[in-house]
């Protein structure tokens, strides 16, 4: 009997110690956590060698013709190092799913109502809200940068559901990208993504992605997070601060101001 | 002090490989096949966002005026978990830096390493 309360008294206490880490018996996604691997977005579709800078390098989505074709246009873009990636105006959002695709830390807040992710680079916001609404509806909402998104908790897997993304029409003004690819997306994109915790202590950030403008089929993709040491903190990423490397507008090649705010020779 | 450099070598070393992925923009305005060792002094240590700044005030041959050189290096959050503080490269402090030059040739460059006068080290000198 005493060795049966022992248990009891051990198993409570666990119990204990875990409620008091989380709110309403969500689990606990604290600390302070990294992408795995580099920013290519879809690194399991991944051609070429190297990062999404790297000349050659592409990824796979089920593109319908015309889709690819953009994406090839950026690609080319790319591979002759013109094209600018656009949260280096130091002002628009990397937006939604590119939340998934950026390095430093990101950070989960998990609360009954609404989940957060905030990020170190950019920095950046999004808001899964987990309070029974909806979506607007249609006439009540447009595209924007992060979208519009509305979950629910399966378990210890949080599930939402999101539209109203921007459709990308890159590198036009205004537009934006998944990664430095060029890897685009249309406003009629619905992504439905599922976040857990897995045993190993990971973050895992599974993504369906539907678009009936681009892609053909759905298109799945996986994101991993791994945890930062204990105690790491998070800092300021103020990228107007000092953006010594505004992109020429006529070239839309990323310029070196000099010391004395003009621009160093002229990129060939 | 050591310890301190030796957290920033390794840390750099470990940056280094990540660079692209981190960086704020494309670095395809550096040669990154060209390695420059510059002499001169520190004239500011911009430790500020997107990326840091390190102005160098570099010696020129005799007869020629020194030259102000601009050197690029990761944002500060990036930086800080190595080791390093605005504190770290001080005004009048005498300074060789390695740099990625600028393939244009301007006075710029991204940062590899550097020695300081005492001996000490940061990132890939080898």
């Amino acid at each position: 009997m005493r060795v049966f309360s022992a248990a009891v008294l051990v198993t409570l206490l666990a119990a204990s110690a875990a409620r008091a880490q989380t709110v309403g018996g969500l689990p606990d996604w604290s600390g302070v956590w990294q992408m795995v691997g580099g920013t290519v977005f879809d690194r399991a579709t991944q051609a070429g060698q190297g990062g999404a800078l790297s000349h050659g390098v592409r990824e796979r989505p089920p593109y319908n013709a015309e889709w690819e074709k953009r994406y090839q246009r950026n690609l080319k873009l790319r591979d002759e190092d013109h094209l600018p990636d656009p949260i280096n105006t130091c002002g628009t959002p990397a937006g939604f799913p590119r939340i998934f695709n950026v390095p430093d830390t990101l950070e989960f807040v998990v609360r009954p109502e609404q989940t957060w992710i905030l990020t170190e680079n950019g920095p950046n916001v999004v808001r899964f809200y987990t309070d029974g609404r909806q979506h607007p509806a249609p006439e009540d909402r447009w595209p924007t940068y992060t979208g519009d998104s509305v979950g629910h908790w399966e378990g210890d897997t949080l599930v939402v559901d999101t539209v109203s993304i921007r459709n990308s029409n890159y590198p036009e003004a205004g537009d934006t990208v998944l990664d430095r690819t060029g890897l685009i997306l249309s406003d009629a994109a619905h992504i439905v993504t599922r976040i857990r915790k897995t045993p190993d202590d990971m973050i895992e950030v599974r993504l369906t992605i539907e678009d009936p403008k681009a892609l053909t089929m759905p298109w799945n993709v996986t994101k991993t997070f791994r945890r930062m040491p204990k105690g790491t903190r998070v800092y300021d990423y103020a990228c107007a601060e000092n953006n010594r490397n505004p992109v020429d507008a006529a070239t839309g090649r990323t310029l070196i101001l000099g010391p004395d705010g003009k621009p160093l020779g002229v990129q060939k | 002090m050591r310890h301190l450099i030796a957290a920033i070598l390794v840390g750099t070393a470990l940056v280094a490989g990540a660079q692209t992925l981190s960086a704020h923009h494309a670095g395809t305005m550096f040669d990154e096949e060209q390695t420059k060792e510059l002499t001169g002094t520190i004239k500011e240590f911009q430790f500020t966002n997107p990326h840091s700044w390190i102005q160098v005030i570099v010696e020129s041959k005799p007869g020629e005026a020194p030259k102000e050189w601009s050197i690029e290096w990761g944002s500060p959050n990036q930086l800080a978990r190595q080791g390093v503080r605005p504190t770290t490269f001080k005004a009048g402090s005498k300074v060789t830096i390695k740099v990625h030059p600028m393939r244009d040739g301007s006075p710029a460059g991204s940062f590899v390493a550097a020695k300081f006068e005492d001996g000490t080290n940061i990132g890939r000198w080898e």
